[in-house]
Order: structure tokens, then C-alpha cells, then sequence
């Protein structure tokens, strides 16, 4: 049935088993020889430790090998970026030309092992700090061949197990004794890994990331800003935002009279704040940590709440109930407090803010002054 | 105020000298950790023709623990809620700071283009899909057409 295997390749392939032993696979179909597969590292004697690079080789062999080229492909490349590559393989293509009708897979493990050997440090980079390698960095080999700066893993490990510390704290305490213990990984593969973090932490941060040039916004930049500002006026005018028009709890709330006399009761002293509604919020753009602990102080409880960008610093309801509530507000970005504005008035078509200042400079303090329909005006802060 | 990580530098270079096709972010002028982000819905998805708004924000020790991102725009999708947020496991457990502004933000429109109603963010959205896809699908291309489109 199946035609005799080449002599060529039989002796090729007892070659490959007897020098790579196990570090060489031959996958076969029936008898064929059909593909052989072997990672390739760079010369480096013994000292595995010294090798910072490696592919994987696989040779698909044709039914006419070696009298047509087999099919070479490099798979995992490890601490190799794509120019390397891409030399690697056309000298692959030229070494299989010129070898045509005599075996070729110990001259394509010599000629990638060679490159290898050249650029036997990691190029590319340091995919946390998305810095190269240079002379003076210290880094490190994870088991799975990738490449950090150690200070940049250092940094990964110490987090991680934070944020296996914070998740692990929410759940009850009968679930934590049974859930899985912590495991380091590798950022890029997810693969386990074993690090000790106190020697990687004393590590210098790497050379590059210190001389870097500092960021600054460009025209091109400048000109994306300005796009997408009106794509969001846009959009905030045909109510397309998030919180405009929804069924459900409106980002801003009006408070029921009830809730407002209980404000009432605690802002009594203040005089002559005739029938106006004050609110005073000092306001900051919202940041991201939404752990600060002083979100809510001065606001009742479990309200629909405001999910405009800013959050909330501090809340007072100082008067009655009645048409205009007063807002303060620490500007932080011009733009985005008129498309605010802008909101409010989409909202709340009564409602017409405006504010006290004319021209309202970043940081600085800004009442905006809202006059509203009825009942209280409550902000409270994001999460 | 620290100085801005260079990390964070790099990637917005990046972002400008390679721009992602069918993505732009681009940092606020007063706050370089905060970015508008544009991604527009993926073809052959109901969400095509779309430009949906959305914000990115770098915490403190980026890229240690991932960007927090929601959508600006109204979306119909079964994992992207009524505020905006968005349940994908890159930004939450499976962060790795192996990923990028750009890979995340890849990874959202990936979504746009493969609802999973199986694990929903917004229940009534998921239970049509899952209920009536056809129904669900004509409602996420009514309201891209309604809130993302240009016209």
C-alpha cells in the first residue's frame, strides 16, 4: 500500500533521534515520516540559564522529500521580534533551494541556531514597561521563555497578589478556606511561574523608561480632541448618552419633598435663605479610584445617583425646597463642564444653568447656578 | 502630581503614529490619563455604521490594574448595562499587563461583534437575546442607527 519510505529521509530522521533524543519529535502518518518538530536555542554550552531566546522548528516533509522542498514553519518564537524573524525565514527559503535533493533539517537547526546564538538577548520589548533591553537593565527569564525587566515583573507579582488578596477578603469565609491558593503567572502566556519577588524588587527600574522625552500634546492631538467633543455634542443633543432620557433612575435626582424636609430639619440654622435651594458641591473630576472613603458625606442614603464625570466631594442642602439651587463646582475641564451643562439642560428642559463665571479656568472654583422646577437637587458620587 | 509613567506616554504616541483601524483614543488636554475613545461598531454586526463614544481612564498604578473603561454612547448589547459598563474579564480577573489601551479597546469591539448572553451585564438585553435574537438584533440596529450614527 504505502510506498517505501527514502532511504534519505530514514537515515536523516535516525540521525535527528539518536543526537536530539528527546528534544525531537516525529509525528508520523502510518509509516510515513510526516512532520518533525524541535525547538531550537542558542549555543551556549550547557548553561541553560544563559539562553534567552528560542522557536520552534516544524518541517512538514512533501511526498517527494528531499527531492522538493519540505514546508518549514517557525512556531513560538521567544524574546524575538519580527525583523529577526523575518531574516531568519528567508534565509530559510534560500538554505532549502540550494539543498534541494539532500536531506535539510540539520542545516535549517544549525542556520536558526546560529541566529539565535547572534542575538542571543531579548529583542523586542518588556511588554509592562514597553521598553527595549539595553546594556545596564536587569532582567529575567520566566520558565515559559518571556522577558521583564525585573523590577517591571516585580511590580506585576506584588499586584497580583494584591488583587488575589482584595477578591479572595469578598467572598465569605467558608468559600476562602476551599478557594485555590495563590499562583503567580506570566503576563504574557498566563502560565505559572515562580518568582521570588524580593530580589526582583531590588532590581533599578529599566534604562530607557529614566531618559525617555516628556509628553507633550500635539497639534494632530489637539485636532482629535476638538473632533471628538462635537461627536459628543452630537450625540448628547439626540439624547445618545448614557443617562439621557433613560426609563430608569435619571443620573441626576430630583428629591421627594419628604427627603427635603428632613434636609430641612438638619440645615435649619441657616437665616435668610428665603426660598432658595442651595446645594454646594465641590466637585473633582472623577478619577478612577472610587475608594476615596469621603464619596457621600452630607447626601441621604441609597439614592439614584449621579453618574455625570465628576464625582462627588461634598454635598449640602442649606434652604427649603424651591427654584434655584446653587451649584459649585472646581472647574477641572472647561469642555467637558459646558457639554455638563449641556447635559442638564437635555435632561431637564426647565432647568437652566449657567455660570457665574465667564470664562472658567481649570482648577479653579466656579458656581453654576441651577434653576429647577421643584423639590431638592441631589448629587451624590460616582460608586 | 507624579509624573505620568512613560509607559502611559508610549502607548499615546503609539496610538497617534499606528492608529487602530476603526478606534481612536486620544488624551483629555488637562488629564493625560484620561482618554476619548471612539470605536466603531464592527461589520456585519448590528452595531455597524455606529460610532460609539467611550472613556477611558488609567488608575493610579496602571498598567498594573486595567483601565477603567465605560461606553459615553447608548448601546444595545447584552454584556454593556445602562450605564455604560461593560463586563469583560480583560478588565477585571484577567487583566495582564501584557495588554494595552489598544488591545482593550480591540477587545471591546471584538465584543460588539460576539454578544455572550450567557454571562449578561444587562439582564432584560440578554434574556431577548437569548429569548428572540432576531428581535434583539433589529433593537441594537435601531438604536445604533438612533443614537451612534452620524446623520
Amino acid at each position: 500500500m504505502s510506498a517505501a519510505v527514502d532511504e534519505r529521509v530514514t537515515d536523516e530522521i535516525e540521525a535527528l533521534e539518536a543526537i536530539l533524543m528527546d528534544d525531537v519529535v516525529i509525528k508520523r502518518v502510518g509509516e510515513m515520516p510526516d512532520i518533525i518538530e524541535t525547538v531550537v536555542h542558542p549555543s551556549t554550552g550547557d548553561d541553560i540559564d544563559q539562553q534567552f531566546v528560542c522557536v520552534t522548528l516544524e518541517v512538514k516533509l512533501t511526498p517527494e522529500y528531499p527531492d522538493s522542498s519540505p514546508l518549514v514553519t517557525l512556531r513560538n518564537p521567544r524574546g524575538l521580534d519580527d525583523k529577526l524573524l523575518s531574516t531568519i525565514n528567508s534565509q530559510i527559503k534560500e538554505k532549502l533551494s540550494d539543498c534541494l535533493g539532500q536531506p535539510v533539517v540539520f542545516e535549517l537547526i544549525e542556520l536558526i541556531r546560529e541566529n539565535l546564538t547572534e542575538s542571543n538577548l531579548p529583542s523586542g520589548q518588556c511588554v509592562i514597561c514597553l521598553y527595549g533591553f539595553t546594556e545596564g537593565d536587569v532582567f529575567i527569564k520566566t520558565q515559559c521563555y518571556h522577558h521583564f525587566h525585573s523590577h517591571c515583573l516585580a511590580n506585576h507579582l506584588i499586584a497580583g497578589r494584591r488583587y488575589y488578596q482584595e477578591e479572595l477578603e469578598k467572598i465569605p469565609l467558608w468559600q476562602q478556606v476551599s478557594a485555590p491558593p495563590y499562583q503567580q503567572t506570566c503576563p504574557v502566556c498566563r502560565c505559572p511561574v515562580s518568582c521570588d519577588v524580593d530580589t526582583l524588587k531590588k532590581a533599578p527600574p529599566p534604562m530607557d523608561s529614566i531618559t525617555a522625552p516628556p509628553f507633550c500634546l500635539t497639534a494632530e492631538l489637539k485636532d482629535l480632541q476638538r473632533k471628538m467633543a462635537a461627536l459628543l455634542a452630537q450625540q448628547v443633543a439626540k439624547g445618545g448618552v448614557v443617562g439621557v432620557g433613560d426609563t430608569g433612575p435619571p443620573p441626576l435626582t430630583i428629591t421627594t419633598p419628604a427627603d427635603n424636609e428632613i434636609q430641612e430639619e438638619a440645615t435649619n440654622g441657616s437665616p435668610g435663605a428665603s426660598q432658595e435651594v442651595k446645594v454646594e458641591a465641590i466637585v473633582e473630576r472623577q478619577n478612577g479610584n472610587g475608594s476615596n472613603g469621603n464619596s457621600t458625606p452630607g447626601s441621604p442614603n441609597s439614592r439614584p445617583v449621579y453618574r455625570g464625570p465628576y464625582s462627588l466631594v461634598r454635598t449640602y442642602l442649606v434652604a427649603p425646597p424651591s427654584h434655584l439651587g446653587l451649584v459649585i463646582i472646581m472647574i477641572l475641564d472647561e469642555r467637558r463642564l459646558l457639554l455638563d451643562i449641556g447635559l442638564l439642560k437635555v435632561l431637564h428642559k426647565d432647568w437652566c444653568p449657567h455660570s457665574s463665571a465667564r470664562d472658567p479656568q481649570p482648577g479653579r472654583r466656579t458656581t453654576l447656578w441651577l434653576a429647577y422646577p421643584q423639590g431638592g437637587l441631589e448629587l451624590s458620587s460616582h460608586n | 502630581m507624579a509624573a505620568l509613567p512613560r509607559r502611559i506616554i508610549k502607548e499615546t504616541q503609539r496610538l497617534m503614529q499606528e492608529p487602530v483601524p476603526g478606534i481612536s483614543a486620544v488624551p483629555s488636554d488637562t488629564n493625560a490619563r484620561y482618554f476619548h475613545v471612539i470605536v466603531t461598531g464592527p461589520e456585519d454586526s448590528p452595531f455597524e455604521g455606529g460610532l460609539f463614544k467611550l472613556e477611558l481612564f488609567l488608575p493610579e498604578d496602571y498598567p498594573m490594574s486595567a483601565p477603567k473603561v465605560r461606553f459615553i454612547t447608548k448601546i444595545y448589547h447584552p454584556n454593556i448595562d445602562r450605564l455604560g459598563r461593560i463586563c469583560l474579564d480583560i478588565l477585571k480577573d484577567k487583566w495582564s499587563p501584557a495588554l494595552q489601551i489598544r488591545t482593550v479597546l480591540l477587545s471591546i469591539q471584538a465584543l460588539l461583534s460576539a454578544p455572550n448572553p450567557d454571562d449578561p451585564l444587562a439582564n432584560d438585553v440578554a434574556e431577548l437575546w437569548k429569548v428572540n435574537e432576531s428581535e434583539a438584533i433589529r433593537n441594537a440596529k435601531e438604536w445604533t442607527r438612533r443614537y451612534a450614527m452620524d446623520n
